[in-house]
């Protein structure tokens, strides 16, 4: 099977290929980012505020050098939660699904854009994903899987459900189409 | 796995007798006892891998092993029983059989695998010859599939020639398949590949002289440290006299304690040889090993590699199976104008053989120019590896590492030194920069990429140099990466992912990223080809 067994690409003017660069992106159901926002900010809720019992409950008190470094990591905890609920506010709405006849396009990143396109054709076989918030707000998580690797597992979150089901129909179906015929 | 022990009394009186013929074989069938031998000898390794766990315990016992023998001795007896008795069983239990073009294999004494694989789904037919089988005239038929690692099969004992006469059952059943699939064109390949069958052509062999020089340049730099020790009496010499011609007193500047730094130096360049040595042989007796007698050879579109001084292995690799060819040259490669070939497949298959992955891979060490040229065009006769114009990647790449990582490294770390007060390890800081700064100068310089109407082509490398080639429609996943920065010079970065592992291609310019990210999914696409 060589490169050339029966297809030529040579006289294809590059002008008239489908272009990543001018994809039709999608936006994610604005639940994610809402979700997001709030396991952010509940996590640094909860971490903090176990802190707090630990340092003012009198049960087993505690020396008071190891009380100040507990203060300081209670606000390093709070500062670093306050920047990752930033972060992810402004990287949530930077991811982008685009879907064509032949490939998957998801892209994302705040500071190192990525979109990464995934040709159905390779595809192996698709997982919907769905943890317990998922399930609760309606919302599953897309994995395709390649020959690429684990590594290489092409990733779309926050779908509404019916949408999701909708593109692992739509790349079974492309799957069925092309495999012998 | 329920039906094992229903039948067993059943399968016992047909299955106590190996016969071995391709039609009997429809029964469940128990290999040959020889295996006993293969069962304690992986027993023993795997023991020998995790003595290190009992190691402290044997230590502590010591003692009371010498005291109480009488107690001991039975224990010690009891356990070599143990072992006798559970590596029968694991050959006892292990059975096979050929049925409906499936291969089926039971195994396991208390955990019971049954594995049935068909063969139209077998990926690789691998021949492992342990040494203790060689007299025997016993192997070991490996057989891999594409899908996921778990599902492989491994008949343990099986005479030679009807591990071959299977082979080609399952090779020739395989071929159905494909050529079924195919519907045209069916007859001339069928015709074809039947002549072909039987005329192995060796394509490349090995002597022991190549399998040395593989052994050394595996090992790099320390060797030719090795080479030039005797030399360093007078290169230290000449270096301090250029600087006193400079009119600087090198040896008042560096003297530790009575000796000059540059002979303290020297000591511990020669004790790490000395250190190193045993690696180096290790390294070239371990080539040794595992290439002893390398031939690569091609049967039809089967690419065959066989060697082994202590264990045979033979590897084959179905054309269509090759993912990426790569061309390899480390920096004593580049001096002594060797390389190693690289056929690389797709990885999952390569996963399930982690320690072994050397013996699996279809590689042709330490061979000259010449003999790559003509393995490459004999795997893929349109390719241009060595005489496309490859483009080197944008100096921008140089600015981002040298400009904005490393040397604001540098003069942080050089300031506080200067600041603690141990201006001497700037000796150490400044030597270590430049170093690196080569190091990142040469990966620019080396860094390529090219790209004809089947193939995209990838130059790597520090000192040595590396070139990866690959049919653009084995891709299968395309990513483009652009930082802010990136985006401000309209450049960008690319990531082509191959079931042989990613590959990278940095700092291109945006248009030509898109252009080249546009055809390769196209290429892909629309050509329809399988990767495998």
């Amino acid at each position: 099977m060589h490169g050339n067994a029966n297809f030529s690409n040579t006289a294809m003017p590059s002008q008239d290929l489908p272009h990543l660069a001018q994809l039709n992106f999608e936006k994610l159901s604005p639940r994610y980012a809402q979700s997001n926002r709030y396991i952010d900010l509940f996590s640094t809720a909860i971490i903090m505020s176990i802190l707090f019992i630990v340092q003012l409950q009198s049960f087993m008190p505690i020396p008071t050098e190891a009380s100040d470094v507990l203060m300081f990591i209670i606000w390093a905890t709070a500062f670093i939660g306050l920047i990752s609920t930033v972060y992810t506010v402004i990287a949530d709405k930077r991811k982008f699904y685009a879907l064509r006849e032949q490939d998957l396009n998801y892209k994302s990143g705040v500071i190192f854009c990525k979109t990464v396109s995934q040709p159905m054709l390779r595809i192996q076989h698709v997982e919907l994903k769905r943890g317990p918030i998922d399930r609760k707000i309606g919302l599953a998580k897309l994995q395709v899987f390649s020959a690429g690797g684990s590594m290489h597992t092409f990733e779309i979150p926050g779908l509404p459900l019916e949408t999701a089901e909708s593109i692992r129909q739509f790349i079974l179906d492309h799957k069925d189409v092309n495999h012998h015929g | 796995m329920d039906n094992s022990s229903e039948n067993f009394n059943h399968d016992l009186a047909d299955t106590l007798k190996p016969c071995e013929t391709l039609q009997s074989t429809q029964d469940w069938q128990r290999i040959s006892p020889i295996a006993i031998i293969y069962f304690l000898a992986k027993f023993i390794v795997g023991f020998l891998s995790n003595i290190v766990v009992f190691l402290p315990a044997l230590y502590l016992s010591y003692d009371n092993f010498i005291a109480h023998p009488h107690l001991w001795l039975p224990i010690g007896l009891g356990i070599i029983t143990l072992i006798g008795l559970s590596t029968f069983l694991s050959f006892y239990f292990f059975q096979y059989r050929l049925y409906q073009d499936h291969i089926e294999i039971r195994s396991g004494v208390i955990s019971k695998t049954y594995v049935n694989l068909p063969f139209a789904k077998i990926q690789n037919v691998k021949l492992e010859q342990p040494i203790y089988y060689r007299p025997f005239g016993f192997t070991c038929l490996q057989l891999d599939t594409a899908g996921s690692a778990k599902q492989e099969a491994k008949v343990v004992a099986l005479k030679v020639e009807f591990a071959e006469q299977l082979k080609k059952e399952i090779l020739a059943q395989h071929k159905i398949a494909t050529s079924a699939a195919l519907d045209d064109k069916t007859d001339d390949t069928n015709t074809s590949t039947s002549d072909e069958q039987n005329s192995e052509v060796i394509l490349n062999t090995r002597s022991i002289s190549d399998l040395i020089i593989h052994g050394l340049t595996n090992n790099r730099i320390w060797i030719f440290l090795g080479g030039l020790a005797p030399f360093f009496d007078d290169f230290g010499r000449y270096i301090v006299e250029f600087f006193n011609g400079l009119g600087i007193d090198l040896e008042k500047f560096l003297t530790f304690a009575d000796k000059p730094m540059w002979q303290i130096g020297l000591y511990a360049v020669t004790l790490t040889f000395i250190i190193l040595l045993p690696f180096t042989l290790f390294s070239v007796v371990g080539s040794i090993i595992t290439f002893y007698n390398y031939t690569l050879s091609k049967v039809g579109d089967r690419y065959i590699r066989r060697s082994g001084l202590l264990t045979k292995y033979e590897v084959i690799m179905r054309l269509s199976r090759l993912q990426m060819v790569v061309r390899q040259q480390d920096w004593l490669d580049v001096i002594l104008k060797r390389i190693n070939l690289k056929f690389e497949q797709s990885n999952n298959a390569l996963n399930q053989y982690q320690t072994g992955a050397e013996n699996s891979r279809i590689i042709v060490p330490s061979i000259n120019p010449s003999e790559c040229l003509a393995l490459i065009d004999d795997v893929y006769p349109e390719n241009k590896m060595m005489s496309v114009n490859y483009q080197r990647i944008s100096k921008r790449f140089l600015l981002r590492n040298l400009g904005y990582i490393l040397t604001p490294i540098f003069v942080l770390l050089a300031i506080s030194v200067v600041i603690g007060d141990k201006a001497n390890l700037l000796m150490a800081i400044i030597p270590g920069y430049l170093l690196f700064s080569l190091l990142i100068y040469m990966r620019w310089l080396r860094w390529g990429y090219a790209k004809d109407d089947n193939f995209i082509y990838i130059r790597k490398g520090y000192f040595g140099v590396d070139y990866y080639c690959f049919p653009i429609y084995k891709t299968q996943q395309v990513q483009f990466k652009q930082s802010w920065f990136q985006k401000r010079h309209q450049l960008s970065s690319v990531r082509i992912v191959l079931a042989a592992g990613p590959q990278d291609i940095p700092f291109i310019k945006q248009a030509l990223a898109y252009q080249l990210l546009d055809t390769t999914i196209y290429q892909v696409e629309s050509s329809r080809k399988s990767w495998m």
